[in-house]
């Protein structure tokens, strides 16, 4: 195995190259995001959830909620009509919802952190991971152990799932945990919330999608937009927003790292729609729902303002670049989400739409990467992303499919 | 044909490139972009030809010239993509080697820029599997299997799947064969890709008529070992010239 000082090349044993270490940070960025669509997709794919299965679950919770609130009416009626058009009516209405829920409940965790209250707010999200670790961890479980028969008895399940959830918030909500298991759990996290989404209709999903796209536009390049409200109030104090986050430092710590603080957005907004779909659910486990997706947000700034001085040419503005240096980028868990739940909808038509949209989704978090390079303020890391990879579904699902089937029936291939 | 053919069918077809990814470009990140680059340029490309193609499809129709006419335009689209392809690894080696200034490093080695067109040609020959081959193996997971009226005597799976690693081989070492060219100037590299590339389609060809594909597909074979030997002759000589200039400094 090449070690950084011996190049393959046998002229210049000795000298390493830039082409060593350039890259790091966004590869180290990129495999996380990469196994979280993989596993969703290994998900939808071996516990194939159809609209039977969705409409089944909704009615279950429906007929245990005790206050059905007026998502839960619409939803009600989502399953219940055929038509196209009312489909895409009522997805409509549910992404607008939503949409108007994530900012409110933006606008509120706003407030809150402007009257310090972080205490409150870190111990709100420890409970929301709780949530969604035991909750969604245990009902994609047991979807998982009934359909691949596995022999597992009620006792053994509560106690690997209690531990499971428990060693989850720790691992997300201390500082100084190791970071592994931080990472590895934030990924199982996105996992589950994402498998959760894919189970929602399927106009509502891309409406959704394309809504919440918007939405980060909005919220974060726009002067009243609530995360960059956010971002500046973070930025006067110097603080860190208590929030779901990817942090892509490496496992084991090189000798000279330096912890740059790049903050990249999270779609804070994202698990508030997430909750708003899963209206049948209780109102805490809602309100929990929401308060995990407002931990997300977490906007895509470089935290110390002196950088800002610094011209280009410096060791600093390198850095800034992403590439080759040592720093640690920070990426939503609400991004995470959201790129899987585009590629589990994918899944759920065809393996070609998958392969296109993971690589439009790569693209779009190149593109994001390097207008944050360019421009060093906070950006949103969802819309390009999401756009690219919907107009790739499209493109892929009218025009490449046909295409390619031709070719390959005829084992014709170029 | 149950999940284990499924999987062997998919290693079948991307045998040689996951060893590739693993001993080559997953030590050097940058590589992995390239590479996850160069799969989306040409999974645009096809997604090009699929759109100007689209009102001509389906072929309904047995002869040959519909088909010709596909693969003609299709590979001279590509092969045209490629030129383009190299003047943005131009630019991307000049700003690299700028960028290796600034930190005070080495600039590109050769075998860096060998490396880089390895990683380009693998993302190509990455997407051809993907798209033509893995995207439609997803029935041969389960517990039945499908043969082509024009060839009874293999699985279509099987067919493809050893179409794809041809095409594997073919794209990933004819980008390094054409940035070596285009770099060199050499007439003979600057032909030989987009001939290579148009000979294996039109033995694809040869898959139209019934029972054609015993012959095509180890014709097929045989150009995807023609293209990996004039690639190895050309980065021997290569690197063995380099190594003389260098030692003779």
């Amino acid at each position: 195995m090449d070690d950084r000082s011996t190049d393959s090349d046998p002229v210049t044993a000795g000298e390493s190259s830039i082409l060593d270490t350039l890259g790091e940070d966004v590869i180290r960025i990129v495999s996380p995001v990469s196994l979280c669509m993989l596993l969703v997709v290994l998900l939808v794919s071996s516990v194939s959830s159809t609209n039977d299965l969705s409409s089944s679950i909704s009615s279950l919770f429906l007929s245990s909620t005790t206050t059905p609130t007026s998502f839960s009416s619409l939803n009600l009626l989502l399953l219940g009509s055929d038509s196209t058009w009312e489909e895409i009516k009522s997805a409509l209405v549910t992404a607008l919802s939503f949409v108007v829920v994530v900012t409110l409940l933006t606008f509120l965790l706003v407030l809150l952190f402007y009257f310090r209250c972080t205490n409150f707010l870190r111990i709100y999200m420890g409970i929301s991971s709780l949530f969604v670790l035991s909750f969604l961890g245990g009902f994609i479980s047991l979807l998982l152990i009934s359909h691949f028969k596995i022999p597992i008895d009620p006792f053994t399940f509560a106690i690997l799932l209690f531990n499971l959830s428990v060693v989850g918030v720790f691992a997300v909500f201390m500082p100084k945990f190791p970071i592994s298991m931080n990472q590895g759990y934030l990924v199982a996290i996105g996992v589950l919330t994402a498998y959760w989404f894919t189970m929602l209709p399927e106009w509502t999903t891309w409406a959704l999608l394309i809504a919440m796209s918007l939405y980060d536009l909005a919220a974060v390049l726009l002067p009243i937009g609530p995360l960059r409200l956010l971002v500046e109030l973070a930025m006067s104090r110097n603080e860190e927003i208590p929030a779901l986050v990817y942090e892509a430092r490496p496992v084991d710590p090189q000798p000279g790292d330096r912890v740059r603080v790049w903050r990249e957005r999270t779609d804070v907004r994202i698990e508030a729609t997430e909750n708003s779909t899963n209206s049948a659910t209780v109102q805490t486990v809602q309100e929990t729902r929401l308060a995990v997706s407002e931990e997300i947000t977490a906007p895509l700034i470089e935290a110390f303002p002196q950088t800002g001085d610094r011209h280009l040419g410096t060791e600093e503005e390198e850095d800034g670049i992403g590439l080759g240096s040592s720093g640690a980028i920070k990426l939503g868990l609400g991004d995470f989400i959201f790129y899987s739940v585009l590629v589990g909808r994918a899944a759920m038509y065809d393996y070609m739409t998958v392969y296109a949209c993971y690589l439009a989704i790569m693209a779009g978090l190149g593109v994001t990467l390097l207008l944050l390079a360019v421009y060093r303020k906070a950006l949103p890391a969802l819309p390009v992303s999401i756009m690219l990879g919907v107009v790739f579904y499209l493109l892929t699902r009218v025009l490449l499919e046909v295409f390619v089937v031709q070719c390959s029936s005829n084992l014709l291939m170029f | 044909m149950t999940v284990a053919a499924g999987v062997g069918y998919v290693l079948i077809a991307l045998g040689p490139a996951l060893s590739l990814f693993a001993s080559v470009i997953a030590k050097k990140p940058f590589l992995i972009l390239t590479l996850l680059s160069s799969t989306l340029f040409w999974l645009i490309s096809l997604i090009i030809l699929a759109g100007a193609w689209r009102a001509f499809l389906p072929v309904k129709s047995t002869e040959l010239w519909p088909y010709s006419i596909l693969i003609l335009t299709s590979v001279g689209f590509q092969e045209g993509i490629r030129i383009g392809f190299w003047r943005l690894f131009k630019k991307m080696e000049d700003m690299l080697n700028a960028f290796a200034d600034r930190v005070s490093k080495p600039r590109l080695f050769l075998t860096d820029k060998m490396q880089l067109a390895l990683a380009g040609g693998l993302g190509h020959g990455l997407a051809h599997a993907v798209f033509f081959c893995l995207s439609l193996l997803t029935p041969a997971f389960g517990p039945a299997t499908f043969y082509v009226d024009k060839c009874p005597s293999i699985p279509f799976f099987l067919i493809s799947a050893i179409i794809a690693l041809g095409f594997v081989i073919i794209h990933t070492f004819s980008m390094v064969i054409a940035f070596n060219g285009y770099t060199e100037g050499k007439r003979k590299d600057q032909i030989f890709v987009p001939f290579a590339h148009l000979i294996a389609a039109l033995i694809t060809l040869i898959n139209l008529v019934p029972g054609g594909c015993n012959i095509g597909l180890p014709l097929l074979c045989i150009m995807a070992g023609t293209t990996l030997y004039y690639n190895w002759q050309l980065v021997w000589r290569r690197l063995t010239e380099h190594q003389t200039t260098r030692s003779s400094d």
